[in-house]
């Protein structure tokens, strides 16, 4: 069973996600995902020359990449669990691989936007949005729990991040005054 | 009504054959369809991405290192010109090492970098001063002294409102003095002032010990009165200091030390007093002693003023000056009662 007959099994029978044993190809295409969904948001970065070029540079943002999805998973999962939702970790990090291939819209995207419309960030933002919709959906039928909650749990990660990030750009600031100063 | 079934007899029929193990089940074509038509068009995008791509990294490549500069030439070449530096206010050594901080040190190091351009081919110190400690108007005299002998650049002084005392020293380094006719300039001199707040401090019942080394030790003591061997000590550093003065003015103005201590009893005088007496060269404004500048640089009247000051520390002064109550800091160190051996006229 290759990976796209996986996917396909996938849409028709989403059950088939928390089925046991894990269904056949499932990790394959959930791998896939990420490579293809990867590899769309890294040409789509290659039009706006905001990454380099080369095959490490696509293996680097692949990297990246697989490791936040891991770890968004895990706070997921950990998150679900805390909050009486049963699930696995494993199975949602291939759920998240498995929205990934929605990045593959970036590349058409990038191409719309270098004619003018829609603009760069409002594809990525439109692309995103579909992804964060794809794995509310999964989350909620992996985890078996209601929309809302999937909807936080999705969400909790990139919040801790914006909100990290946050701490450290004011800590930037403030050490580059007590630098300077 | 639910139809009730007998069982079958056993007779009628076999035993149906046991059950094969379900092969997996196949997905079902529509998805599938879709699936691979999307596929399709993600390579053909892929493809047209990669197309472009190559085209434009290509083009990158091809394109010359060396730019043709031809048309904007005049835009790179910096143009000679003669540069401003600022003097104003108390001359202190300044309570930080801020870059934007204009502290006798950072003012130094500004004649030095501005000196040591190219492009600059004079400097004009905008004076408007009434001086300040001895350490820092010194600190900024060598300065001047060290980038004329290095880089043989004419230096201008000029004159603002006031330029006395340690402004005048300063002024005494350069090549020519322009000053108003009404500028207040002179004040050629040293002094060591103290406070002394014993009585108040007696009405108010504080009293302040200390315990020393030496017997002089807490010379120049707020809190007592000055005795006369302190006195006698303190006069004699002011004597060395004001011979430091008169030499620097000699040395400056080609006159003998005698000529200048005439002068240089503390008396202050107009720009035109001070030109009758030579201690001043020209009258004119900022604009006059720039020409004088740029005369002297060969580049004739009018040159083109390089502008002093950074916009980054334009910025971070601004936000200083914003976080330090508004410059009260600047006001509490005027207003200072520790004592300080200053070249300082004190009428301002």
């Amino acid at each position: 069973m290759n990976a796209l007959t996986s996917l396909a099994a996938l849409l028709e029978r989403p059950e088939t996600l928390t089925a046991e044993p894990r269904p056949a190809g499932l990790g394959r295409a959930a791998m896939l995902g990420y490579a293809a969904g990867t590899l769309g948001a890294f040409i789509f970065l290659r039009l706006f020359s905001a990454v380099p070029p080369g095959v490490l540079s696509y293996l680097v943002v692949l990297t990246f990449v697989l490791a936040a999805n891991f770890l968004f998973a895990g706070l997921t999962h950990l998150f679900m669990d805390l909050t009486g939702a049963r699930g696995a970790a494993g199975r949602l990090f291939l759920a998240f691989g498995v929205t990934d291939y929605f990045f593959a819209l970036l590349v058409p995207l990038a191409f719309f936007s270098k004619l003018g419309a829609p603009g760069a960030f409002l594809s990525v933002v439109l692309v995103v949005t579909l992804v964060v919709y794809a794995r509310v959906r999964l989350v909620r039928r992996v985890t078996t729990s209601v929309t809302n909650k999937a909807l936080l749990s999705v969400l909790l990660p990139y919040a801790a991040f914006c909100a990290l990030f946050f701490l450290v750009f004011v800590y930037s600031i403030a050490w580059l005054i007590w630098l300077v100063v | 009504m639910e139809e009730q079934k007998d069982p079958a007899p056993a007779t009628q029929s076999p035993l149906p054959p046991p059950a094969a193990p379900q092969p997996a089940q196949p997905a079902p074509r529509g998805a599938a369809v879709w699936l691979k038509a999307i596929a399709v068009l993600y390579a053909l995008s892929l493809f047209a991405a990669f197309a472009v791509l190559s085209r434009t990294d290509a083009a990158k490549k091809a394109q010359p290192k060396d730019m043709d500069m031809s048309k904007i030439a005049g835009l790179g070449k910096k143009k000679d010109s003669v540069a401003v530096i600022p003097l104003y206010g108390v001359i202190s050594q300044g309570a930080s090492s801020r870059s934007w901080d204009r502290g006798s040190q950072q003012t130094a190091k500004r004649i030095k970098m501005l000196a040591a351009k190219k492009e600059v081919k004079a400097i004009v110190l905008d004076i408007n001063s009434p001086g300040g400690s001895v350490g820092a108007v010194q600190e900024i005299y060598s300065a001047v002294l060290k980038a004329r002998a290095e880089h043989k650049k004419p230096f201008i002084a000029r004159f603002g409102e006031v330029s006395a005392s340690g402004g005048y020293y300063v002024a005494a380094a350069c090549d020519k003095i322009v000053a108003h006719p009404g500028t207040i300039t002179g004040s050629i001199g040293v002094i060591f002032s103290v406070a002394n707040v014993e009585g108040l401090m007696k009405k108010i019942g504080y009293k302040s010990e200390s315990i020393k080394s030496g017997k002089h030790k807490d010379i120049g003591s707020m809190t007592r009165e000055m005795t006369a061997d302190e006195r006698k000590l303190l006069q004699s550093m002011i004597d060395d200091s004001y011979e430091q003065f008169v030499a620097a003015v000699a040395q400056g103005r080609k006159m003998t030390p005698e000529q200048v201590k005439v002068l240089a009893d503390g008396r202050i005088y107009t720009g035109r007093q001070a030109k009758e007496n030579g201690l001043v060269d020209e009258m004119g404004d900022l604009q006059d002693a720039i020409d004088a500048a740029g005369t002297a640089a060969g580049l004739g009247k009018n040159p083109q003023v390089l502008s002093d000051g950074d916009p980054l520390e334009n910025f971070f002064s601004l936000l200083d000056t914003k976080l330090s109550l508004f410059g009260a800091q600047a006001v509490a160190d005027a207003v200072n009662p520790a004592p300080r051996l200053e070249y300082r006229w004190s009428g301002r």
